[in-house]
């Protein structure tokens, strides 16, 4: 998978996805981010997904506390997620069920400890939409 | 990176530079940056100085938005930044100012060990080092919390680790703090923030975090030597942690809540990551409650990691790690939020004093200083990169009337982890390292490109500002021999 690019930064890593829509943009974001911490070294089966409900005042505040729950899930249950199914989700309600291997599964290459806002952008263009999001490593 | 800041930086001196505040509206004061010529040019570099102007428009702010030499883009504050808000006066606390890894610090011990005596053991000493303390990514110790623990680290800090027999009291005198900052508050601390650090005490982490054996290769102050009992030659130790993945969720936890506090209390700011509330608001006060939490737990985890290396001397080298004089010099934080008095205009300021990568460095006689070193100042421990030097120094009185009784923290990145990797060979650079007499041990290779000397500004560099501007002053300098990273 490689569905992203980077930006450059000096301390933290920063990343570029496109997608044509909103449901698309979570989930490419998201494995980008799992991708860039670990990489899966024997094959894995899938937990039970897990349902993730979020509400927040706008956009921007929904992708990074979609991201942020994520890494929190995963490191409190010791999983890495590949799968979201998005059941619903508009600028300010997200409800989606994630699912993932256990951590022993995978070699882990870089900690990720949170998603930032900072030159956060997400915005839609003629070709869909476009997100950047610098995480702090 | 290409682009070059633009904005408008005038010399005030050899080493400070303002950036004035009429640069953008919103600014409440200054930003004032500690840098010689040399490295302004790498700080135009990046949005570093973008983030010091940033920085001003937090309410409450006083003097200057400072930031230290080793200043480098971070996300809402640059690292390297010190903002000082009058809590008193509407002062807001920002976790952003802290930062996600909370009391990320760093300590430093020394041993009545000569280079000379043990050069054949490094190897043993590295490897030894390497295999009792658990690192890299996600890596879990052998320290176990029951439920009650949990909230006794929180609030004991280091000394829960010395009443476990990891240490001794000596070393809770020799830690900012005493090893325990109070004002912690348990039940401010999500069930989720207990959890994710559960199982790390006693864990080193990756990236930046390390441990290094030095050898002292330079005195410059040899009264302060002989008060330290430090030596040419003598072996040193270096730790650098932080608070793990409990650290990382208090602020995620708060950064979310205090994002809806920017409306709650009409702050604005110019980026999100500076979200904050008043430092007397319920939300300001939780906030505090809970990182102080992290704090104390990320001394804990530096005491335990200390244990460790202790242990690790002493199954290679045969003695206990009193014979081997192991003792703790200090140990400080340098990703910290702390309630401090201070002068500004002439009055005395109750303050909440972010530093962000950058170390508190109270001078000589300040009450909060360690008996034992009042008489010359708070250890300051900077650590360079794994192929160059670090630096122990003090505080002066100059720090503390100028920049809140703060220093620089490190050598400061200048080279992005992607263009290190890009640019940079592991194998070569081992090869590198092992020709000057550096051994390294690593968890994951990209961790060795990313943390290449050549990713950092030269730490030399960076003390001779802090030493020139006098708001430090160097005592000795080392130079690694081996190094473990995570």
């Amino acid at each position: 998978m490689k569905s992203y690019e980077f930006l450059e930064h000096t301390a933290d890593i920063g990343i570029r996805v496109k997608a044509k829509s909103l449901e698309g943009l979570f989930t490419a974001v998201a494995l980008a981010m799992f991708d860039i911490a670990c990489r899966k070294s024997k094959p894995a089966t899938k937990k039970k997904p897990i349902l993730v409900k979020l509400s927040s005042a706008d956009l921007p505040e929904l992708f990074v506390n979609w991201l942020n729950e994520l890494l929190s899930l995963s490191a409190t249950r010791q999983l890495i997620f590949s799968d979201f199914k998005i059941k619903k989700l508009n600028n300010t309600t997200l409800e989606a069920a994630v699912s993932g291997a256990d951590t022993k599964n995978y070699k882990m290459k870089t900690e990720i400890k949170a998603a930032t806002y900072h030159q956060l952008r997400i915005e839609e263009d003629e070709s869909g939409w476009i997100a950047e999001v610098i995480f702090d490593v | 990176m290409s682009e070059i800041w633009q904005g408008p930086i005038e010399k005030i001196d050899d080493y400070r530079w303002r950036i004035p505040k009429s640069y953008k509206p919103g600014m409440r004061v200054d930003g004032i940056i500690y840098a010689d010529e040399k490295l302004l040019k790498d700080i135009r570099h990046d949005k570093a100085a973008e983030q010091v102007a940033n920085v001003a428009f937090l309410p409450g702010i006083v003097k200057a938005s400072l930031a230290m030499p080793d200043i480098h883009w971070g996300y809402g504050f640059p690292i390297g930044g010190v903002a000082a808000t009058d809590v008193e006066n509407g002062g807001v606390v920002s976790p952003g100012g802290v930062g996600f890894d909370i009391n990320c610090g760093v300590r430093m011990l020394k041993t009545n060990l000569e280079f000379e005596d043990i050069k054949d053991k490094i190897k043993d000493l590295t490897c030894a080092l390497f295999s009792d303390i658990p690192s890299g990514v996600g890596s879990k110790g052998e320290i176990k919390l029951s439920a009650r623990e949990g909230k006794d680290i929180l609030i004991k800090g280091a000394k829960w680790a010395v009443e476990k027999g990891l240490g001794s009291a000596d070393d809770l005198e020799c830690t900012e703090e005493n090893g325990a900052i109070s004002g912690a508050d348990p039940d401010a601390v999500s069930e989720r923030a207990y959890l994710r650090g559960k199982a790390q005490s006693g864990t080193l982490g990756s990236g930046n975090h390390f441990v290094e054996v030095q050898v002292i290769d330079q005195l410059y102050d040899r009264q302060a030597c002989d008060s330290l009992g430090l030596f040419l030659g003598q072996i040193t130790l270096m730790i650098h942690s932080g608070s793990r993945g409990l650290g990382y969720q208090i602020c995620e936890d708060y950064s979310r809540d205090m994002v809806h506090c920017l409306s709650k209390y009409n702050i604005n700011v110019p980026d999100r990551q500076l979200a904050s509330a008043p430092v007397n608001s319920p939300e300001g006060k939780a906030y505090l409650g809970a990182m102080r939490c992290a704090a104390n737990y990320a001394w804990a985890n530096r005491q335990c990691l200390m244990h460790l290396a202790r242990r690790a001397f002493e199954r290679v080298l045969k003695m206990s790690w009193q014979k081997m004089g192991m003792f703790l010099i200090y140990d400080v934080a340098h990703n910290i939020a702390k309630i401090e008095k201070h002068i500004v205009d002439g009055k005395e300021k109750t303050l909440c004093v972010h530093r962000k990568g950058a170390t508190r460095a109270f001078g000589p006689g300040h009450p909060e200083v360690a008996e034992r070193y009042r008489k010359i100042g708070q250890p300051v421990i900077i650590p360079g990169d794994m192929g160059r030097n670090s630096y122990l120094l003090t505080g002066t009185k100059k720090a503390e009337e100028e920049t809140f009784g703060s220093a620089c923290h490190g050598a400061g990145r200048v080279k992005s982890r992607m263009a290190a990797t890009r640019s940079i060979n592991a194998d070569m650079l081992l090869k590198e390292l092992e020709s000057k007499g550096i051994m390294v041990k690593a968890s994951g290779r990209g961790t060795i490109v990313e943390e290449a000397p050549q990713a950092y500004k030269d730490v030399n560099d960076v003390v001779d500002v802090v030493a020139g501007a006098g708001i430090a002053k160097r005592v000795c300098r080392s130079r690694p021999v081996g190094v473990i990273k995570g």
